[in-house]
């Protein structure tokens, strides 16, 4: 992308405001088709499965924004989005506030318990702050399944719906759009101060210090802003599912959003969406696949981890670098003929 | 009484798993599969060829072992080839991803209910007068507690023993001093798959086989390598004694369920103010990459 602008007309100033947000060409590309998706497909199915892998793909965001640059795994995820989906169900079943309502009690509530974290897992690094959300993943997950009395426990705690109809169509603008403001508003921090505090403290914690970041006040930043977000996806899970059990805490779901933002590529943050819309669907569709679905995300991240630690960004990077380098070869090649 | 046999087996997972992070420094996600595909073989072998329990036991072992060395070869030797600065780091997400592989695997072929026995061996022992333990209890205690210590004298007194321990301490002096680093790097963790192979099939009349069953033990030997230090051996014996024990306790006051909180809740103020575990060991590794 080296080449000289074209003199400023109108269209290249869009396109360079659109890209502070992160909104690169691609990513644009993608949104639309996706917002013209249910014009399209009139199949309420195929609608679940597109909704679906937005949530898992925001989610897969939201948890690259810790894993990809402070370089600290949240293996306690799902547990954040339990929060603010327990948080929503109990205040709206017990308290009968407005659905709509429980939006702000379950970010709040998450971002607390985000905010709390990060103050915890400042002592630690690495694979010792993982296995601390970790454990607090699991901790959370066993108390959501004890405290009977408020959460209903494993029979499930039924939470009202965002709306009275029986059409998916209206949840799934809802997730596309609370896909996008997740997606540029964590672009826009990265792409702020605070972005390059976070990317010196994912590197190097001691080098970071040494040059006058605080590693204190940055991870608490990262960590509440993340758990924020699972816990907007965890209202809207609440809402959309309708039925709310402690599974939705249980390790294996932090795992699955793990292995869908690593097999996307960490620290790209559209490589999990990519990864989510792309991995869903299809085994949602290869019905024999089905029962293999979860032994092939196993061994796909092994071998993402060994041959392709960037995941599926890094390769469409290099091949789109490869694409580049072959329109110029070509280029000059045309050049030559002609002069 | 089943505080100390909990605690026996919480000893050999813990060991294992403190070994393959002290040695080969990798956080190991998927130990708990090792101790489900040892319940399995042991079932198996227990029931469709009807070998006498300890042999099942053992044979329960031997095929951990024999996994451990494949998935090695299979697995982190290439790993450790490719990745180099983030080694941590990849190698608990290679191993979450073989936790996630093995648990489908074996719901793919051995389904997911439960397979287990009613016991190994009939009746009870009297202890004292008015404690009765059952025999396979007893032995699943006597087993676990004589492969620790075969385990210790291996460690100690063989010369294999002594160079697993030379690179736990040191790899660069240990590759020095003629020892060879791929196939320490194997043994080790194929003994760690066979320790929580055994332990198991040491459980498995009390806890039946099926896919999903290593989460817990996997959490409570991560509990007892935390409580004692990364990569301390000779801890984790103490270790897993005392998670046993407090776990025994925490049920007789507050009843199943709110165990876990307790002892998550204990594990979590444990890193938050003691990070190097209460025997305070410091590893290779820990804080860095």
């Amino acid at each position: 992308m080296q080449k000289a602008e074209p003199k400023g007309n109108y269209l290249t100033t869009t396109t360079t405001t659109l890209k502070k947000y992160g909104l690169s060409r691609g990513v644009l590309l993608l949104f639309l088709v996706l917002a013209i998706a249910p014009l399209v497909l009139k199949n309420e199915y195929l609608i679940h499965l597109l909704i679906s892998s937005l949530l898992y793909g925001s989610l897969a965001m939201g948890f690259d924004f810790t894993a990809g640059n402070i370089n600290i795994v949240n293996v306690g995820y799902a547990a954040f989005m339990g929060i603010g989906a327990y948080a929503t169900g109990i205040l709206t079943t017990r308290l009968g506030i407005s659905p709509w309502l429980g939006l702000i009690p379950a970010i709040v509530f998450a971002g607390i318990l985000g905010f709390l974290t990060g103050l915890l897992t400042l002592r630690l690094r690495g694979i010792f702050a993982a296995i601390m959300t970790w454990f607090l993943g699991l901790t959370l997950y066993a108390a959501a399944a004890n405290l009977i009395d408020l959460t209903r426990g494993q029979l499930g705690l039924s939470v009202p719906p965002l709306f009275d109809s029986g059409s998916k169509i209206p949840y799934f603008y809802i997730i596309l759009v609370i896909t996008i403001i997740v997606y540029v508003l964590l672009q826009l921090v990265l792409r702020s101060h605070i972005g390059i505090a976070f990317n010196a403290i994912g590197q190097d914690v001691d080098s970071a210090q040494a040059s006058g970041v605080n590693p204190v006040k940055y991870k608490v930043i990262n960590f509440t802003i993340s758990c924020m977000i699972a816990g907007l996806l965890g209202w809207f899970y609440a809402h959309f599912v309708g039925i709310l059990t402690p599974e939705i805490m249980s390790t294996k779901v932090s795992v699955e959003i793990l292995a869908l933002a690593y097999l996307g590529g960490r620290g790209s943050l559209w490589g999990g969406l990519l990864a989510a819309l792309v991995l869903i669907p299809v085994f949602e569709y290869l019905r024999f696949l089905m029962e293999f679905r979860l032994i092939i995300y196993g061994v796909l991240l092994i071998l993402v981890m060994i041959f392709f630690p960037g995941g599926i960004a890094s390769v469409l990077k290099s091949l789109g670098k490869v694409w580049q380098k072959s329109i110029q070869i070509f280029r000059q090649m045309r050049e030559k003929r002609a002069g | 009484m089943s505080g100390l046999l909990r605690g026996g087996i919480y000893i050999l997972m813990a060991v294992g798993l403190s070994l393959v992070f002290g040695v080969m420094n990798i956080p190991n996600f998927a130990h708990g599969e090792f101790y489900m595909v040892g319940a399995f073989f042991a079932f198996f072998s227990f029931t469709m060829f009807g070998l006498s329990p300890i042999i099942a036991i053992l044979a329960a072992g031997l095929g951990t072992l024999i996994l451990g060395v494949l998935l090695e070869k299979i697995i982190f030797v290439p790993l450790r080839k490719k990745s180099k600065d983030e080694w941590v780091m990849n190698s608990f997400l290679v191993t979450i991803g073989l936790s996630i592989a093995l648990i489908n695997i074996a719901t793919a072929i051995w389904g997911s209910n439960f397979k287990g026995i009613p016991s190994y061996w009939e009746g009870s022992i009297k202890l004292f007068s008015s404690v009765n333990i059952s025999i396979d209890r007893f032995v699943g205690f006597v087993v676990a507690i004589a492969v620790v210590i075969v385990f210790w004298l291996f460690l100690n007194k063989t010369k294999i023993g002594l160079s697993i321990r030379a690179v736990a301490q040191n790899e660069r002096g240990a590759m020095l001093v003629g020892i060879k680093l791929s196939s320490v790097y194997t043994l080790t963790f194929a003994l760690s798959c066979m320790l929580a192979g055994i332990a198991g099939a040491c459980l498995l009349s009390i806890n039946p086989a099926y896919p999903n069953m290593g989460v817990a033990p996997l959490y409570k030997s991560w509990f007892v390598v935390i409580l004692v230090g990364m990569g301390n051996i000779g801890g984790s014996i103490a270790g897993g004694l005392i998670v046993g024990m407090l776990e025994a306790f925490s049920f007789y006051f507050l009843g199943s369920g709110w165990q876990d909180v307790v002892s998550l809740s204990a594990i979590i103020l444990i890193l938050v103010f003691k990070p190097a575990g209460i025997f305070g060991s410091s590893v290779k590794g820990v804080w860095g990459k």
